[in-house]
Protein backbone atom coordinates (compact mmCIF):
# COMPACT_ATOMS: atom_id res chain seq x y z
CA UNK A 1 0.00 0.00 0.00
CA UNK A 2 2.81 2.37 0.95
CA UNK A 3 4.66 1.75 -2.33
CA UNK A 4 1.42 2.27 -4.25
CA UNK A 5 0.88 5.65 -2.57
CA UNK A 6 4.50 6.57 -3.28
CA UNK A 7 4.00 5.59 -6.93
CA UNK A 8 0.92 7.80 -7.19
CA UNK A 9 2.86 10.69 -5.62
CA UNK A 10 5.69 10.29 -8.13
CA UNK A 11 3.24 10.14 -11.03
CA UNK A 12 1.45 13.25 -9.73
CA UNK A 13 4.76 15.09 -9.35
CA UNK A 14 5.86 14.08 -12.85
CA UNK A 15 2.60 15.32 -14.32
CA UNK A 16 2.69 18.56 -12.35
CA UNK A 17 5.83 19.67 -14.19
CA UNK A 18 4.27 19.85 -17.69
CA UNK A 19 1.16 21.53 -16.31
CA UNK A 20 3.26 24.24 -14.65
CA UNK A 21 5.15 24.68 -17.90
CA UNK A 22 1.98 24.96 -19.98
CA UNK A 23 0.68 27.67 -17.67
CA UNK A 24 3.90 29.68 -18.01
CA UNK A 25 3.89 29.19 -21.78
CA UNK A 26 0.31 30.50 -21.88
CA UNK A 27 1.50 33.67 -20.12
CA UNK A 28 4.41 33.81 -22.55
CA UNK A 29 2.23 33.94 -25.65
CA UNK A 30 0.91 37.35 -24.59
CA UNK A 31 4.47 38.60 -24.07
CA UNK A 32 5.98 37.30 -27.31
CA UNK A 33 7.81 39.88 -29.38
CA UNK A 34 6.53 38.80 -32.77
CA UNK A 35 4.53 36.16 -34.63
CA UNK A 36 7.64 33.94 -35.01
CA UNK A 37 8.10 33.77 -31.26
CA UNK A 38 4.39 33.18 -30.74
CA UNK A 39 4.51 30.25 -33.16
CA UNK A 40 7.54 28.82 -31.36
CA UNK A 41 5.67 29.00 -28.04
CA UNK A 42 2.60 27.33 -29.56
CA UNK A 43 4.80 24.49 -30.84
CA UNK A 44 6.37 24.11 -27.41
CA UNK A 45 2.91 23.93 -25.84
CA UNK A 46 1.92 21.19 -28.26
CA UNK A 47 5.13 19.20 -27.59
CA UNK A 48 4.79 19.52 -23.81
CA UNK A 49 1.12 18.49 -23.91
CA UNK A 50 1.86 15.55 -26.22
CA UNK A 51 4.49 14.16 -23.85
CA UNK A 52 2.27 14.62 -20.81
CA UNK A 53 -0.67 13.00 -22.58
CA UNK A 54 1.48 10.06 -23.59
CA UNK A 55 2.52 9.59 -19.98
CA UNK A 56 -1.09 9.69 -18.81
CA UNK A 57 -2.09 7.21 -21.55
CA UNK A 58 0.76 4.89 -20.53
CA UNK A 59 -0.32 5.00 -16.91
CA UNK A 60 -3.88 4.25 -17.97
CA UNK A 61 -2.64 1.30 -20.03
CA UNK A 62 -0.85 -0.12 -16.99
CA UNK A 63 -4.17 -0.34 -15.19
CA UNK A 64 -5.62 -2.18 -18.21
CA UNK A 65 -2.81 -4.73 -18.55
CA UNK A 66 -4.52 -7.19 -16.25
CA UNK A 67 -7.51 -7.30 -18.61
CA UNK A 68 -5.20 -8.83 -21.23
CA UNK A 69 -6.65 -6.63 -23.98
CA UNK A 70 -3.33 -5.88 -25.67
CA UNK A 71 -3.06 -8.40 -28.45
CA UNK A 72 0.33 -9.93 -29.14
CA UNK A 73 1.35 -10.19 -32.77
CA UNK A 74 4.43 -10.09 -35.02
CA UNK A 75 5.73 -6.52 -35.00
CA UNK A 76 8.38 -4.98 -37.26
CA UNK A 77 10.68 -3.73 -34.53
CA UNK A 78 12.83 -1.48 -36.74
CA UNK A 79 9.74 0.37 -37.98
CA UNK A 80 8.66 1.03 -34.40
CA UNK A 81 12.13 2.34 -33.50
CA UNK A 82 12.12 4.55 -36.61
CA UNK A 83 8.77 6.05 -35.64
CA UNK A 84 9.84 6.77 -32.07
CA UNK A 85 13.13 8.35 -33.06
CA UNK A 86 11.40 10.48 -35.68
CA UNK A 87 9.00 11.72 -32.99
CA UNK A 88 11.76 12.47 -30.48
CA UNK A 89 14.46 13.87 -32.73
CA UNK A 90 13.29 17.49 -32.44
CA UNK A 91 13.13 17.22 -28.67
CA UNK A 92 16.67 15.80 -28.53
CA UNK A 93 17.94 18.57 -30.79
CA UNK A 94 16.24 21.24 -28.68
CA UNK A 95 17.99 19.86 -25.60
CA UNK A 96 21.35 19.70 -27.39
CA UNK A 97 21.50 15.92 -27.44
CA UNK A 98 21.87 13.44 -30.25
CA UNK A 99 20.05 10.19 -30.79
CA UNK A 100 21.97 7.66 -32.86
CA UNK A 101 20.54 4.43 -34.23
CA UNK A 102 22.22 1.18 -35.13
CA UNK A 103 20.35 -1.88 -36.38
CA UNK A 104 22.24 -5.19 -36.36
CA UNK A 105 19.31 -7.56 -35.81
CA UNK A 106 18.65 -10.29 -38.36
CA UNK A 107 15.26 -11.11 -36.87
CA UNK A 108 13.09 -8.29 -38.12
CA UNK A 109 9.85 -9.33 -36.46
CA UNK A 110 9.30 -9.70 -32.74
CA UNK A 111 6.40 -11.09 -30.78
CA UNK A 112 4.92 -8.02 -29.10
CA UNK A 113 2.07 -5.59 -28.90
CA UNK A 114 2.89 -2.69 -31.19
CA UNK A 115 1.39 -0.02 -28.94
CA UNK A 116 3.20 -1.26 -25.84
CA UNK A 117 6.49 -1.74 -27.68
CA UNK A 118 6.25 1.83 -28.95
CA UNK A 119 5.87 3.05 -25.37
CA UNK A 120 8.82 0.95 -24.20
CA UNK A 121 11.13 2.43 -26.86
CA UNK A 122 9.75 5.92 -26.28
CA UNK A 123 10.26 5.77 -22.52
CA UNK A 124 13.76 4.31 -22.85
CA UNK A 125 14.76 7.09 -25.25
CA UNK A 126 13.20 9.83 -23.13
CA UNK A 127 14.93 8.43 -20.06
CA UNK A 128 18.25 8.43 -21.94
CA UNK A 129 17.74 12.06 -22.89
CA UNK A 130 17.08 13.09 -19.29
CA UNK A 131 20.11 11.22 -18.02
CA UNK A 132 22.51 12.32 -20.78
CA UNK A 133 24.79 15.26 -20.36
CA UNK A 134 24.43 18.16 -22.78
CA UNK A 135 26.16 17.78 -26.14
CA UNK A 136 26.32 14.00 -25.73
CA UNK A 137 24.57 11.27 -27.63
CA UNK A 138 22.19 8.46 -26.80
CA UNK A 139 22.35 5.25 -28.80
CA UNK A 140 19.46 3.03 -29.79
CA UNK A 141 20.63 -0.39 -30.98
CA UNK A 142 18.89 -3.53 -32.13
CA UNK A 143 20.85 -6.79 -32.09
CA UNK A 144 20.36 -10.56 -31.84
CA UNK A 145 21.34 -12.15 -28.56
CA UNK A 146 20.89 -15.78 -27.54
CA UNK A 147 17.98 -16.26 -29.87
CA UNK A 148 16.25 -13.06 -28.75
CA UNK A 149 16.14 -9.57 -30.21
CA UNK A 150 17.78 -7.09 -27.86
CA UNK A 151 16.62 -3.49 -28.04
CA UNK A 152 18.99 -1.31 -26.03
CA UNK A 153 19.17 2.42 -25.35
CA UNK A 154 22.40 3.75 -23.92
CA UNK A 155 22.92 7.13 -22.34
CA UNK A 156 26.13 8.98 -21.54
CA UNK A 157 25.45 10.73 -18.28
CA UNK A 158 25.43 10.44 -14.50
CA UNK A 159 25.29 7.07 -12.78
CA UNK A 160 21.86 5.54 -12.35
CA UNK A 161 20.30 6.09 -8.87
CA UNK A 162 20.94 3.06 -6.66
CA UNK A 163 17.26 2.27 -5.98
CA UNK A 164 16.41 2.16 -9.69
CA UNK A 165 19.47 -0.02 -10.27
CA UNK A 166 18.50 -2.44 -7.49
CA UNK A 167 15.00 -2.75 -8.96
CA UNK A 168 16.38 -3.43 -12.42
CA UNK A 169 18.69 -6.13 -11.15
CA UNK A 170 15.60 -7.97 -9.91
CA UNK A 171 14.23 -7.91 -13.44
CA UNK A 172 12.13 -4.77 -13.61
CA UNK A 173 11.44 -1.48 -11.90
CA UNK A 174 8.86 -2.25 -9.24
CA UNK A 175 7.94 1.34 -8.53
CA UNK A 176 9.07 4.82 -9.42
CA UNK A 177 11.61 6.33 -7.04
CA UNK A 178 11.35 9.09 -4.46
CA UNK A 179 9.68 12.38 -5.35
CA UNK A 180 12.90 14.11 -4.34
CA UNK A 181 14.15 13.34 -7.83
CA UNK A 182 13.76 16.00 -10.48
CA UNK A 183 10.85 15.67 -12.92
CA UNK A 184 11.63 13.29 -15.74
CA UNK A 185 14.17 11.34 -13.72
CA UNK A 186 12.02 9.57 -11.15
CA UNK A 187 12.19 6.30 -13.07
CA UNK A 188 8.49 6.55 -13.96
CA UNK A 189 9.33 5.99 -17.63
CA UNK A 190 11.39 2.93 -16.74
CA UNK A 191 8.58 1.67 -14.52
CA UNK A 192 6.15 1.99 -17.44
CA UNK A 193 8.62 0.27 -19.80
CA UNK A 194 9.14 -2.54 -17.27
CA UNK A 195 5.43 -3.16 -16.85
CA UNK A 196 4.83 -3.30 -20.61
CA UNK A 197 7.88 -5.54 -21.17
CA UNK A 198 6.65 -7.89 -18.48
CA UNK A 199 3.28 -8.12 -20.22
CA UNK A 200 5.01 -8.96 -23.52
CA UNK A 201 7.03 -11.72 -21.76
CA UNK A 202 10.21 -9.82 -22.55
CA UNK A 203 13.29 -9.59 -20.35
CA UNK A 204 14.23 -6.13 -19.22
CA UNK A 205 17.44 -5.00 -17.60
CA UNK A 206 20.32 -2.57 -17.54
CA UNK A 207 24.08 -2.50 -17.95
CA UNK A 208 26.07 0.02 -15.96
CA UNK A 209 28.94 1.72 -17.77
CA UNK A 210 31.53 4.06 -16.32
CA UNK A 211 30.02 6.88 -18.34
CA UNK A 212 26.34 6.01 -18.37
CA UNK A 213 23.78 3.23 -18.51
CA UNK A 214 22.22 0.95 -21.13
CA UNK A 215 18.63 -0.13 -20.65
CA UNK A 216 17.52 -3.09 -22.69
CA UNK A 217 14.55 -5.26 -23.41
CA UNK A 218 14.91 -8.70 -24.98
CA UNK A 219 12.02 -9.70 -27.17
CA UNK A 220 11.02 -13.04 -28.63
CA UNK A 221 11.50 -13.15 -32.39
CA UNK A 222 8.38 -14.03 -34.30
CA UNK A 223 8.37 -17.30 -36.29
CA UNK A 224 6.88 -15.39 -39.19
CA UNK A 225 10.16 -13.58 -39.60
CA UNK A 226 11.22 -16.19 -42.14
CA UNK A 227 8.50 -14.96 -44.51
CA UNK A 228 10.31 -11.64 -44.97
CA UNK B 1 22.65 43.80 -13.44
CA UNK B 2 23.84 40.29 -14.15
CA UNK B 3 21.12 37.66 -13.74
CA UNK B 4 21.62 33.89 -13.71
CA UNK B 5 18.79 31.50 -14.42
CA UNK B 6 19.64 27.98 -13.23
CA UNK B 7 17.03 25.52 -14.46
CA UNK B 8 17.42 22.24 -16.34
CA UNK B 9 14.13 22.80 -18.14
CA UNK B 10 15.17 24.89 -21.09
CA UNK B 11 11.62 25.86 -22.05
CA UNK B 12 10.87 27.05 -18.52
CA UNK B 13 14.11 29.06 -18.45
CA UNK B 14 13.06 30.73 -21.70
CA UNK B 15 9.69 31.65 -20.16
CA UNK B 16 11.40 33.14 -17.14
CA UNK B 17 13.78 35.14 -19.31
CA UNK B 18 10.81 36.42 -21.30
CA UNK B 19 9.12 37.61 -18.07
CA UNK B 20 12.34 39.35 -17.02
CA UNK B 21 12.68 40.99 -20.41
CA UNK B 22 9.18 42.47 -20.11
CA UNK B 23 9.88 43.68 -16.57
CA UNK B 24 13.18 45.13 -17.69
CA UNK B 25 11.59 47.62 -20.11
CA UNK B 26 11.53 50.36 -17.49
CA UNK B 27 14.77 49.39 -15.79
CA UNK B 28 18.45 49.81 -16.47
CA UNK B 29 19.76 47.12 -18.76
CA UNK B 30 20.70 43.74 -17.45
CA UNK B 31 22.28 40.57 -18.81
CA UNK B 32 20.70 37.14 -18.42
CA UNK B 33 22.73 33.92 -18.47
CA UNK B 34 21.15 30.50 -18.44
CA UNK B 35 22.67 27.34 -16.89
CA UNK B 36 21.12 23.90 -16.80
CA UNK B 37 23.17 22.68 -13.82
CA UNK B 38 24.93 23.91 -10.70
CA UNK B 39 28.44 22.90 -11.78
CA UNK B 40 28.41 25.10 -14.90
CA UNK B 41 26.96 28.01 -12.92
CA UNK B 42 29.62 27.77 -10.21
CA UNK B 43 32.37 27.59 -12.85
CA UNK B 44 31.04 30.83 -14.39
CA UNK B 45 30.77 32.48 -10.95
CA UNK B 46 34.50 32.07 -10.51
CA UNK B 47 34.89 34.63 -13.28
CA UNK B 48 32.04 37.02 -12.60
CA UNK B 49 29.64 37.00 -9.66
CA UNK B 50 25.98 37.62 -10.61
CA UNK B 51 23.73 40.13 -8.90
CA UNK B 52 20.70 37.84 -8.87
CA UNK B 53 20.21 34.09 -9.27
CA UNK B 54 16.86 32.56 -10.19
CA UNK B 55 17.36 29.04 -8.94
CA UNK B 56 15.43 25.82 -9.49
CA UNK B 57 15.89 23.19 -6.78
CA UNK B 58 15.46 19.84 -8.52
CA UNK B 59 18.40 19.75 -10.89
CA UNK B 60 20.50 17.13 -12.55
CA UNK B 61 23.60 16.50 -10.39
CA UNK B 62 24.01 18.77 -7.35
CA UNK B 63 20.65 20.33 -6.46
CA UNK B 64 19.70 23.92 -5.67
CA UNK B 65 20.24 23.48 -1.93
CA UNK B 66 23.82 22.43 -2.62
CA UNK B 67 24.37 25.66 -4.51
CA UNK B 68 22.85 27.69 -1.66
CA UNK B 69 25.36 26.13 0.73
CA UNK B 70 28.22 26.66 -1.67
CA UNK B 71 27.35 30.32 -2.28
CA UNK B 72 26.89 31.02 1.43
CA UNK B 73 30.44 29.77 2.02
CA UNK B 74 32.20 32.60 0.19
CA UNK B 75 32.11 36.31 0.92
CA UNK B 76 31.45 37.49 -2.62
CA UNK B 77 28.75 34.93 -3.53
CA UNK B 78 27.11 35.14 -0.09
CA UNK B 79 25.98 38.67 -1.02
CA UNK B 80 24.14 37.54 -4.16
CA UNK B 81 20.32 37.76 -4.06
CA UNK B 82 18.69 34.44 -4.77
CA UNK B 83 15.16 33.82 -5.96
CA UNK B 84 14.06 30.20 -5.71
CA UNK B 85 11.78 29.10 -8.55
CA UNK B 86 10.50 25.61 -7.91
CA UNK B 87 7.44 23.42 -7.94
CA UNK B 88 8.41 22.11 -4.51
CA UNK B 89 6.56 23.41 -1.48
CA UNK B 90 9.39 25.30 0.22
CA UNK B 91 8.47 26.75 3.59
CA UNK B 92 11.90 26.87 5.20
CA UNK B 93 13.30 30.25 6.01
CA UNK B 94 16.34 30.54 3.76
CA UNK B 95 17.16 34.23 4.33
CA UNK B 96 20.54 33.26 5.77
CA UNK B 97 21.38 31.80 2.37
CA UNK B 98 20.57 35.01 0.53
CA UNK B 99 17.11 33.87 -0.57
CA UNK B 100 14.99 36.98 -1.05
CA UNK B 101 11.91 35.33 -2.58
CA UNK B 102 10.43 31.94 -3.40
CA UNK B 103 8.33 31.62 -6.55
CA UNK B 104 6.10 28.61 -7.08
CA UNK B 105 6.30 27.35 -10.66
CA UNK B 106 2.64 26.37 -10.49
CA UNK B 107 1.27 29.74 -9.45
CA UNK B 108 3.80 32.39 -10.45
CA UNK B 109 2.87 35.08 -12.97
CA UNK B 110 4.97 37.42 -15.13
CA UNK B 111 3.81 40.29 -12.89
CA UNK B 112 5.10 38.48 -9.81
CA UNK B 113 8.49 37.87 -11.45
CA UNK B 114 8.60 41.52 -12.51
CA UNK B 115 7.76 42.69 -9.00
CA UNK B 116 10.58 40.61 -7.50
CA UNK B 117 13.03 41.98 -10.04
CA UNK B 118 11.87 45.55 -9.45
CA UNK B 119 12.28 45.14 -5.68
CA UNK B 120 15.81 43.85 -6.21
CA UNK B 121 16.61 46.63 -8.63
CA UNK B 122 15.21 49.38 -6.39
CA UNK B 123 17.01 47.88 -3.39
CA UNK B 124 20.24 47.81 -5.38
CA UNK B 125 19.78 51.45 -6.46
CA UNK B 126 19.17 52.57 -2.88
CA UNK B 127 22.32 50.81 -1.76
CA UNK B 128 24.31 52.71 -4.34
Amino acid sequence: MESEVNGILVAAHELKAPLCLLKQLAFSIELALDEGERQKIRNQMIDVSDRALRQVEDLTKISRLSDGLFEMEPVAVRAVCDEVTAELRTLFRFNHRNLEIEYRNRNRLVYANRELLYSVVYNFCLNAMHYSDEETRSELTLSDKDGLVRLAVRDFGPVLPADVWRSLKKGWVEKPTSIAMRPGSSGLGLYIASKFSQYMKANVGAVRHRDGTSFFVELLPSKQASLF
Amino acid sequence: MLVYIIDDDKIFAECLERFLRVAEKDMSQFIVKHFSNVIDAVAEMNGEVPDVVFLDILLDGPDGFTLLNEMASYDDTARVSIVIVSSLDIRRDLKDYGVVAVLDKATMTPEEVGAVLRDLHDGGSQDE
